[in-house]
């Protein structure tokens, strides 16, 4: 049981040094609980599997076309589904947002249009009720709904006897068959499903909508090869047929995601590696310094060891005994940061979950789950390998002969020195390219905060459509739907303004030169409106607006961008000239009656607003199934919701906007979400310059401390202090060099990642300033760090740095 | 002749856990040109101290101390600084050479702290005082490949290596065998025949018999003080 004493001594030793344990207690439980929270939250997102049972099975199925995914090919992929014997349970849903009305108010509540299969397929029963079956499915049948536990309770007071009661959604009467249990969310974040109508039940090989898939993979099945197969199958089907439904051209792929991997569309598992990184690194740094308070402590008893070894102790005991210390450290730092962890955790989830309850998906839970948990025990393995085993290892591995024989200080120190500078420099290396990465993320979050989309979003509401060909055939009856449907809103006193637009595509400039006629290779995104826009985006700079006269039997017109202008024709009148465009594969001829302000590239956040063009048409020439309304109230947002409900309804009780919710929503997300990375991003990078400042300050001291005799012996042969601080320093610039040369290489390269990702946003020159300021910050701070120590130790006596042991 | 080292009673005391120590109580000692002094007495007397007082490794608490005229207190640290580079040689117990650097690195340390000195000047300097020691097949070696005696040796060459006004010893054969020992003490006997100062600390009594004056000391003061007129014999003859 002599290991039993061995704690013991252990533990008499941190107890009889308080500062030394509470300050190491702080490195490890900062760098831990960073480590540790980071990769749980980020995993919950990004690769838990679904909390349902089996769910590591469950994935979501999208064509892949030229390089697109979302492609609209649900009828290939179901087609290939049914072919290949790859699932085995799968369906589609539709996502939608419904009013929930009860008395007079109202609330617009994410629901879902989903198959019978999809409760059996997530293998959760209701509480209460049935599910939805294939008579719902019917034309005829009875309007019925499920009710998620949220609402049941939030909306319904935990009614027990609501099971066959009437509601009213969307102005509908609709009874209600039964409550599904808590958390239950499925597919994404719904809280109600209907039966999914009859006319997405049978989708047509000519349809361009988009459908969600869910599907459980075979057992006997790899995702590969599952991937293969479908993608085999639909793109035989597609090749066969796209030129009949006048699709476009290319190769048809198919590709299974999880659910979270595909909610974080690819970017999650670049942002769970990269913030991972930046946490691991920032943990070494938390280990270099726990490292370094145990070997200093280590070195305290190197005599101790030395006598021990000589008297017999074997070389593992040896070990053991001098890691104690930092075993029993790390692991009560482990536990606390467990627990101050899961508190973090699940503060987070009710943070986030009272702030967006609509729009987070079922799976985002922030506990402590066991991958935490798991996580937990390795970074605590791993702190205890870097911090305690190492530094006790090359204690008890010393040469006793050294250390016994007085007044020689052979090969022992200066290989203690090398290991001192290589952590040194290994550390300026960490944190230089941490600080670099940090200051480039800061950048592009003030670049989001401050991102001019060229939209006025002030109290305008965003309201989106899909009219079914079923009830709207025509492009007549889809205009006059959106016609009837602005003047409707308009009567309102509350609602100032109104205009519909969609998204045409992309269309290409035909431009005659001396030559010949030349196409364009530059992309229009080119839209279409309905209405004045100029309360929200496109403000007319000259010419004048599109009007109900621009119709179907009228010439076709276009309000060009300012960036076209000034692209095209810089010194030109461009209002009543005529240009030939190719739009869907077909030439057009419009003619120029105004120019509007420039838009920011919807598809990315960060290219220039000039650097795309845009076209806007007129939307009772060009038309479209999919409709966007924007609307702007007075003062009162509520009564303006209601009132856009009510007028919704009076012309189709059937219809709901696919989503209804303030045009800022998406952008004050992005915003949020840049805000709340930011000041995370700051917190570990100020936590990392702190434990690296501490950690190279110690080093240093440490260093310059041993070699106190040194110092002695050069100023017994005439070195000035000036003399032995420059000498310092060189070293000292030598690491700093040799640090921040490899932190700069490495920063480089993620560098070129970063500006092909952010295409180009940051100017170069930018990341000149940012390493000229890192790097004179830094070398600032380790010149510090060595010269205070220094010039400590040069002013002792020689005499005394001669004694100095 | 003038002195080259003068102490008009210096003191030096130790406070250490409110105990005073008097290593060196009211000295006074005049050294002059070409002397071979060596100093004796218990262990813990206060020789050591003095010798760090002659070669301004640290200062008196009390006293005067003039080098070549100079009074040594009214120098600052850089003017000590340049003194131990230019006139003084120290030759320690514990050798004290640096391990990072090589046999010929340590031996031309005091030269780099000197201004306008090429690195052939250095490089001759160099070779010249590690021949007189007998080193000069050893230049590129660290001194934890040397053994005791040669790390001596080197510790010679380096205190002779500036063409020092005084040498300074501190028991130079201390932790040497009785053959290394006495090649240290002829090298010195020989270096002091060329008409070096020296003082040298020393336990063993046929060491001090080569020198040409004799110093004891008990409880930081000096007891005797004899000068030994004739040339001792050389230290083979006496064993
Ligand atoms: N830096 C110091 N702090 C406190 N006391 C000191 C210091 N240096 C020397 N002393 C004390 O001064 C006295 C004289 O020390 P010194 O080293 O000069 O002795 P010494 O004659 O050289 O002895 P030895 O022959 O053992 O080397 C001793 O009592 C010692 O403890
Ligand atoms: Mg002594």
């Amino acid at each position: 049981m002599s290991w039993l004493l061995d704690i013991k001594y252990a533990f008499r030793l941190l107890i009889k040094a308080p500062k030394f344990t509470a300050l190491t207690l702080v490195v490890l439980i900062g760098g831990l609980s960073l480590s540790l929270f980071t990769f749980s939250f980020l995993y919950a997102i990004v690769y838990k599997p679904l909390p349902l049972p089996e769910g590591d099975t469950v994935y979501r199925v999208f064509g892949n076309h030229n390089g697109h995914r979302h492609a609209n090919v649900a009828y290939e992929i179901l087609q290939a589904m049914q072919q290949e014997d790859v699932f085995s349970e799968y369906g589609i849903w539709q996502d939608t947002s419904v009013r929930l009305s009860i008395n007079d108010a109202g609330k617009t509540i994410p629901a879902s249009f989903v198959q019978p299969n999809m409760f059996s397929f997530s293998r959760t029963e209701p509480i209460m009720g049935r599910t939805i079956n294939q008579e719902d499915l019917r034309t005829d049948a009875e309007k019925v709904v499920v009710l998620s536990h949220t609402v049941w309770q939030n909306d319904f007071n935990q009614d027990p006897n609501i099971v066959g009661k009437n509601i009213r959604i969307n102005e509908t009467v609709t009874t209600v068959i039964g409550v599904m249990p808590k958390n239950y969310n499925f597919p994404i974040v719904s809280k109600l499903w209907l039966p999914l109508p009859q006319q997405l039940q049978n989708i047509q090989p000519s349809s361009k909508q988009q459908y969600p898939i869910y599907a459980r993979l075979n057992h006997n099945i790899s995702l590969k090869q599952a991937e293969q197969q479908l993608s085999d199958a639909a793109n035989s089907i597609y090749q066969l047929t796209y030129k009949q439904y006048d699709k476009e051209e290319g190769e048809l792929s198919i590709e299974l995601a999880s659910f979270p991997i595909a909610q974080t569309d690819r970017d999650g598992s670049i942002v769970f590696t990269f913030f991972n990184l930046i946490a691991l690194s920032i943990l070494i740094l938390a280990c270099i310094n726990v490292g370094n308070l145990l070997l200093a402590r280590a070195i305290e008893r190197q005599k101790e060891i030395a006598i021990r070894a000589a008297l017999g102790a074997p070389q593992k005991r040896l070990t053991l005994q001098l890691m104690w210390e930092g075993i029993i450290i790390t692991l009560l730092g482990g536990v606390l940061s467990v627990l101050l962890v899961g508190a973090l955790l699940s503060t987070t989830d009710s943070i986030i979950k009272s702030a967006l309850p609509n729009n987070i998906p079922f799976w985002w839970n922030w506990e402590l789950d066991a991958p935490t948990l798991l996580m937990a025990i390795v970074f605590t393995l791993l702190t205890i390998f870097l911090a305690s085993f190492i530094p006790a290892w090359r204690s008890a591995n010393q040469d006793i002969n050294a250390t016994l024989r007085d007044g020689t200080r052979g090969a022992q120190s200066k290989k203690a020195g090398k290991l001192s500078r290589m952590l040194v420099t290994f550390q300026i290396f960490l944190i230089s390219t941490l600080l670099l990465m940090g200051s480039v993320s800061a950048f592009i979050a003030y670049f989001l905060l401050n991102v001019d989309f060229g939209v006025n979003y002030d109290r305008t509401y965003l309201a989106s459509f899909n009219l079914q060909k079923q009830e709207y055939p025509t492009e007549q009856q889809q205009r006059n739907f959106i016609q009837g449907l602005l003047t409707e809103l308009e009567q309102s006193p509350q609602i100032t303004n109104t205009f519909s637009y969609f998204f045409i595509g992309q269309s290409t400039l035909k431009i005659q030169t001396e030559k010949d006629i030349n196409t364009l290779p530059k992309k229009i995104k080119t839209f279409s409106i309905i209405g004045k826009g100029d309360f929200y985006r496109a403000e007319l700079l000259q010419g004048r607006h599109l009007s109900i006269s621009d119709n179907e039997n009228a010439q076709r017109v276009v309000l060009v961008s300012q960036s076209m202008v000034e692209r095209y024709w810089p010194d030109e009148m461009v209002l009543g000239k005529t240009i030939d465009v190719m739009l869907n594969q077909q030439e057009q001829t419009f003619t120029i009656v105004g120019v509007v302000a420039n838009l920011a590239d919807g598809s990315s956040f960060y290219s220039d607003k000039i650097s795309e063009d845009e076209m806007h048409l007129s939307g009772l020439q060009f038309s479209s199934s999919y409709p966007r309304i924007i609307y702007k109230y007075h003062d009162n947002e509520q009564e303006a919701e209601e009132y856009f409900y009510q007028s919704l309804f009076k012309f189709n009780r059937n219809l709901e906007p696919n989503r209804l919710e303030p045009a800022s929503y998406s952008s004050d997300m992005m915003k949020n979400i840049a805000v709340i990375v930011a000041w995370i991003t700051f917190g570990s990078a100020g936590f990392a310059l702190l434990l690296a400042l501490t950690g190279i300050y110690g080093l240093t001291a440490n260093s310059v401390v041993q070699r106190t005799h040194e110092i002695g012996v050069r100023r017994a042969v005439g070195a000035t202090d000036r003399n032995i601080i420059q000498l310092f320093l060189k070293h000292g610039s030598k690491q700093l060099m040799i640090g921040m040369g490899a932190g700069m290489m490495v920063f480089s390269v993620i560098a070129i990642a970063f500006q092909s990702f952010t295409e180009n946003m940051i100017p170069p020159l930018l990341y000149v300033a940012l390493i000229t300021v890192v790097v004179t910050l830094l070398s600032v701070i380790v010149m510090l760090a060595i010269y205070l120590p220094t010039r400590k130790a040069v002013k002792l006596e020689p005499s005394a740095a001669l004694r100095y042991e | 002749m003038t002195a080259l080292i003068q102490l008009k009673n210096i003191s030096k005391h130790f406070v250490t856990d409110e105990v005073e120590t008097h290593a060196v109580n009211q000295i006074n000692l005049s050294i002059t040109q070409g002397e071979y002094l060596a100093l004796s007495g218990p262990s813990g007397c206060g020789k050591s101290t003095l010798l760090s007082l002659l070669g301004l490794l640290d200062s008196p608490s009390e006293g005067t101390y003039h080098l070549t005229g100079l009074d040594a207190s009214s120098l600052n640290r850089n003017e000590r600084a340049k003194i131990r580079n230019e006139k003084v040689g120290f030759v320690f117990q514990s050798f004290n050479l640096i391990s990072d650097l090589t046999v010929a690195e340590n031996v031309m340390l005091p030269l780099t702290y000197q201004k306008g000195l090429s690195k052939q000047t250095m490089m001759d300097k160099v070779n010249d005082v590690l021949q007189q020691v007998e080193m000069s097949h050893r230049t590129r070696h660290f001194p934890s490949q040397l053994s005791g005696g040669q790390q001596q040796r080197v510790a010679v060459a380096r205190a002779l290596v500036n063409d020092p006004a005084f040498i300074l010893a501190d028991e130079p054969t201390g932790n040497l065998d009785s053959k290394n020992a006495e090649a240290v003490m002829q090298l010195l006997n020989s270096l002091h025949q060329k008409g070096s100062t020296i003082v040298m600390v020393t336990h063993d009594p046929r060491s001090a018999e080569c020198a040409s004056r004799q110093v004891e000391m008990l409880d930081g003061q000096i007891i005797r003080d004899s000068l030994i007129t004739q040339t001792a014999a050389p230290i083979s003859a006496a064993i």
